[in-house]
Order: C-alpha cells, then sequence, then structure tokens
C-alpha cells in the first residue's frame, strides 16, 4: 500500500459516510411516506364505496413504505459493516505509509527488516481487505437494485393511486392530492436512490 | 535520521540515546529515546510517537536489532510516549509495554492486547532485562497523576521522563548540559507548568536524592551528567511549580 492507496482508504471511509447519510434521507422519506398513506386509508374509508380501489392502493402503498424501511434499514447494516472493513483499512495505510518512510531513512539490517514487512503485508494483509471491500461493494451494489426495484413499484401504485382518485366523487379532489405527494414523494426516494447508487459505484481506488 | 549515541557502556550492558532529527518537522516536540541493551536483550524507554518511529527506527536499527527489543517502558500515557506502540508490537508481538497501571486500560488505544500490558503498581516494580535489573521510581503528578522513571543502579543512570526537559533553541541543543546555568533557563517555564504538585516534587527529590546517579536523562532536551544531576534535583526543589505564568 503506497501514500496514494493511503488517500484511496481515507476516500473509500467518506464515501462509506455519504452513502450512510443518503440511507437516512430515504428511511426519513420511506416513515414519511407510511404516515401519509395511513391518512389516505382513513380518506377512502370516509370516502366509502367510490374509493374502494383507491383505498385498496394505499393499503398497497402502506405496505410499501414498511417495505422500504426494512430494506434501508438491512442497507444501513451493511453500511455499519463497511465502516468497520474500510476503518481497518485506513489504519492499516497508515501504518504501512510510517513504515515507508522509516524503509526510506533505513540503510542496512534496519531496511532488510522493513522490506520483508512491507512484502508481507503488501502480499497478504492488503489484497484481503481489497478482495472484503469488493465483496461489501458487491453486497450494497444487490441491495440498492433490490430497493430500486421496489420503488418502481411504488411508483407503480402511486400513478394507479391517481387514476383512482378521478373515481372518489366528491373526494375525487382530496384523493387526487393525496396521490399526488405519493408520486412527490416517491420521487425524492427515486432521487436519493440515484445518488446512493452514484456513491456505491465510486469504487475504492478508482 | 536520528542520531544514536552510547553514553554508557560496561560489556554487553549499554544504554544508547537516541536524539535530536533535523527532518523533524517543527510542529513536532522533540523528544529523546533510550535503549538499555543487556546481551542479546533491550528495553526502549518512551518509544516516542507515531510521527517519530521512522527517524526511531532507522537510527536504532544500526546498532541493535529492533525484533529483539522485548520491553517497552512508557513513563506515562502521552502520545508522544507511546503512541507508536502498535509500530513495535508489528515487530515482535509478544514484546510487553511496561506502564502504570492507572494507563493500563487507556494506552491499548494505541495498540497492543490485553498480554501486551504489565501494569505497575503506584510503589513501583523492578524491571528486569538480560539479567541487568532497572528500576521503575515513582514519580506521580510530575507531571502525569501515573508516572514513573527508570534507574539503572549499575549504570547509574536515570530515566527521569518530563523531570529534566528543556525546550532547546537551535544552536543551543546538544546532547549533553555543557552550562547548567545557561541551560536551565529553558526548562524553567516548563517545569513550572507541566509539574502540577508542590508535594510530588518535593517527594521526588528526596527519593531520588537518595540515589547514586551519575547521568539523569530526561525525555526533552539534555543530559545531565555529574555534579549537574545534584545541581538540577536541588534547583528543582526550589522552583514553584503548578503555576500558570514563569
Amino acid at each position: 500500500m503506497t501514500s496514494h492507496e493511503d488517500r484511496d482508504s481515507g476516500r473509500e471511509l467518506r464515501r462509506i459516510v455519504r452513502i450512510n447519510e443518503e440511507i437516512k434521507t430515504v428511511v426519513k422519506t420511506a416513515y414519511r411516506i407510511n404516515l401519509m398513506a395511513m391518512n389516505a386509508i382513513f380518506l377512502a374509508k370516509r370516502a366509502g364505496q367510490s374509493a374502494l380501489g383507491f383505498g385498496v392502493l394505499s393499503n398497497e402503498l402502506r405496505r410499501f413504505a414498511t417495505d422500504l424501511e426494512q430494506q434501508m434499514i438491512a442497507l444501513g447494516q451493511a453500511t455499519a459493516g463497511s465502516v468497520v472493513t474500510v476503518t481497518a483499512m485506513v489504519k492499516e495505510a497508515h501504518i504501512v505509509s510510517v513504515m515507508e518512510r522509516a524503509h526510506a531513512q533505513c540503510d542496512g539490517a534496519g531496511r532488510e527488516i522493513i522490506d520483508r514487512f512491507l512484502r508481507r503485508r503488501l502480499a497478504t494483509t492488503l489484497s484481503d481487505r481489497l478482495d472484503k471491500v469488493a465483496a461489501l461493494n458487491r453486497n450494497l451494489a444487490m441491495m440498492i437494485e433490490s430497493t430500486a426495484s421496489l420503488v418502481e413499484m411504488g411508483g407503480v401504485l402511486a400513478r394507479s393511486a391517481k387514476i383512482e382518485a378521478a373515481y372518489g366523487g366528491g373526494f375525487s379532489q382530496s384523493l387526487k392530492q393525496v396521490s399526488s405527494d405519493f408520486e412527490g414523494t416517491i420521487g425524492e426516494i427515486r432521487k436519493s436512490l440515484d445518488s446512493l447508487s452514484k456513491f456505491q459505484r465510486r469504487e475504492f481506488a478508482a | 535520521m536520528k542520531t544514536i549515541r552510547v553514553i554508557y557502556e560496561d560489556g554487553a550492558h549499554k544504554w544508547h540515546a537516541i536524539v535530536r532529527d533535523p527532518n523533524r518537522p517543527d510542529y513536532l516536540i522533540d523528544t529523546n529515546e533510550y535503549l538499555v541493551v543487556a546481551g542479546d536483550d533491550a528495553v526502549l524507554i518512551d518509544p516516542g510517537g507515531t510521527e517519530v518511529f521512522p527517524a526511531v527506527f532507522s537510527a536504532l536499527s544500526t546498532q541493535f536489532d529492533p525484533r529483539k527489543i522485548s520491553k517497552l517502558f512508557a513513563s506515562h500515557q502521552d502520545p508522544d510516549i507511546i503512541s507508536s506502540l502498535s509500530l513495535w508490537t508489528e515487530f515482535n508481538p509478544d514484546i510487553k509495554c511496561y506502564v502504570s497501571w492507572l494507563w493500563s486500560s487507556f494506552v491499548p488505544h494505541f495498540g497492543g492486547t490485553k498480554e501486551t500490558f504489565v501494569e505497575i503498581p503506584d510503589t513501583g516494580m523492578d524491571i528486569v532485562v538480560g539479567g541487568q535489573r532497572l528500576q521503575a521510581i515513582p514519580a506521580h503528578y510530575l507531571h502525569s497523576s501515573g508516572n514513573f522513571h527508570l534507574f539503572d543502579p549499575k549504570a547509574k543512570v536515570l530515566f527521569s521522563g518530563d523531570v529534566g526537559a528543556a525546550l532547546l533553541p537551535p544552536g543551543e541543543d546538544g546532547m549533553f548540559v555543557e552550562n547548567f546555568d545557561r541551560h536551565i533557563r529553558h526548562a524553567e517555564a516548563f517545569h513550572r507548568r507541566w509539574m502540577g504538585s508542590e508535594r510530588a516534587k518535593r517527594d521526588w527529590c528526596s527519593r531520588v536524592s537518595q540515589l547514586d546517579i551519575e547521568m539523569l536523562c530526561p525525555q526533552h532536551g539534555a543530559i545531565y551528567r555529574g555534579a549537574d544531576v545534584k545541581r538540577f534535583i536541588d534547583w528543582f526543589a526550589h522552583l514553584e511549580v503548578g503555576i500558570l505564568k514563569g
């Protein structure tokens, strides 16, 4: 590991922190959708027979919000695991960079000792850590992808709710407003997921 | 790279002082490290911070195989004393770090495992290095609340940690004190501020006055020899400490 890699592992840690912040945003939005869906269910009940379809979709949207929240919690846990690995990598990079400085100052026996240390370290620890980070990255990518599919489904539900709102009789206007809010909020989630996906794709040592 | 010099030698029993790095960045305080070798065994005293590790390691390895250092002695818990711990354990995972019991759960934040640490009780203890018996002498509150110095009765050398330290300007930073009166001006403000307890100071002065010391080796600054050792102890005994301004 060189001083470049030292900087790269620091960048990797910052990347994980950004991912974590983005996850928190999605979790907050998912919680908001959950409340919105509950309100929509009450509204559909008040609208009665004319909003039966809307009621079914509101229930689905509430389930979607709960699933999304669970998914984001799992993603948060995976990210916390990455922090442990990447922190170890940062520490490792620091040790190696100090040893490289010692190597530059040493002659004779001292230089040979550091040489052996660096060779052993670079051959084992670094590649192990890089493998671990790559595996974590793959796992994060898969989780983000499956969350994106879930959000697409949420988008479909929100659009269907908008159509159903038109059949809501006297409540049509209120139902339309609620379904537009759904659609807007899902749009926000999609945007956050895009950022999440972007940070995730920034591979270590790119 | 730092300079390493033998300051005491009797056969295979040696004290090395590792001092002055011309390439040290000026935002890092200068430190002295000491290596006591007895045959094939060695203790490194106040091994220094992570940042000075390359300079210490490179100087030390010209004289002794660093993998054979079996013990580290940390006078207290500060980063300039022992933050390089995790780097030394890389070369000898079985290395033992002797430190006050007070800091034995704090210093592991710098590295090591449970097995790395040997707790020194408040009253001190003997530390045997290659058959030579060294004594951890209590120096609590000077400046740290759990603080020890290391005395070698055979060599008559006392490692005195921050006691005796001086912040020397360039040009006056020789390894030994040559002119006590001139030197001590660079030690005064440091001792007044860092040494927090009059009572602890008096206890220490009385304790070390009973030792037969030929060299007093601080962690910063220059080494006191011969008559300057007693001169320093007397000066310290009369200095008012634990105050903010000199």
